[in-house]
């Protein structure tokens, strides 16, 4: 798989950019809360914080070695500890936490787990996502 | 805002379009083709594009966000557990909350509209403060 439980990609800073907030809000339909407005301060919503968003896919699946074409997003198991608003900026250097192969009736699949925790200005954990992605066969 | 701890969050999506897809595309900055082409998406064993799952994740999240606030919501867990395609409906609903302490905790199911099981989990919130 080229990769170990417990590699660390590079820390990168993410910025809660308006646009990025509101065009996912756009893409679902669906305020999260009552008063929702993608400006800065408000809270950001559920959801939101992935990988994929945050950190960029290429970096990660390139290093997974996962083919797209075989590779679905299998979950999330988001913890929130501190409020996250529009505007702010966190650090977060993704830990790949858990790889895991099962043998089904259809083939084999790859679980990798990918743990990324959100610091904030004040350095503490503010949310910690885990997701999990599932590459089919090989 | 919504109810406190009176009410189970749920929540009905609207139909999610092609259109949504790309916008959601552009929201991840997501380069996987599955979401966006048919061709592309048999290649890999479906009958056309799926959506991110993103979606069902967030319509389980927003369920909550919508009816507690988001300052309350403490852990959202999702496992996906099957495809969601253009023109799916999602329907959220929380189920058997049970409150210990300043937490309140429940099961989540997400369906489409011909009921299969699209996500499933479990969440965490804080308690109304005023119960």
């Amino acid at each position: 798989m080229g990769v170990e439980v417990g590699y660390t990609f590079p820390k990168k800073t993410f910025t809660v950019e308006p646009h990025r907030v509101e065009e996912f809000v756009i893409a679902l339909g669906v305020e999260p809360y009552s008063g929702w407005t993608p400006t800065k301060g408000n809270a950001v919503p559920p959801g939101f914080f992935m990988y994929v968003i945050t950190y960029g896919a290429d970096e990660v699946h390139s290093k997974l070695n996962f083919d797209l074409l075989r590779t679905v997003y299998g979950g999330t198991d988001s913890e929130y500890f501190a409020p996250v608003n529009v505007g702010d900026v966190l650090s977060v250097a993704p830990v790949i936490s858990s790889l895991k192969v099962k043998e089904t009736k259809n083939g084999k699949l790859t679980f990798a787990e990918l743990t990324c925790e959100y610091i904030n200005a004040d350095g503490i954990i503010a949310v910690r996502e885990k997701s999990t992605t599932v590459e089919r066969g090989n | 805002m919504a109810d406190k701890d009176s009410s189970t969050p749920t929540l009905s999506s609207p139909e999610i379009t092609r259109l949504r897809l790309a916008y959601m595309a552009v929201a991840m900055r997501d380069p996987n083709l599955v979401h966006m082409e048919d061709d592309y998406a048999k290649k890999s064993g479906l009958p056309q594009v799926i959506a991110h799952g993103t979606f069902a994740v967030a319509y389980v999240g927003f369920a909550l966000s919508q009816a507690v606030g988001m300052d309350r919501v403490r852990r959202v867990k999702v496992e996906l557990t099957a495809p969601v395609f253009p023109q799916d409906i999602i329907s959220v609903v929380y189920t058997d909350l049970q409150t210990s302490g300043d937490l309140t905790s429940a099961r989540i199911s997400a369906r489409n509209q011909s009921g299969i099981l699209v996500a499933r989990g479990e969440s965490t919130w804080v308690t109304n403060p005023s119960h």
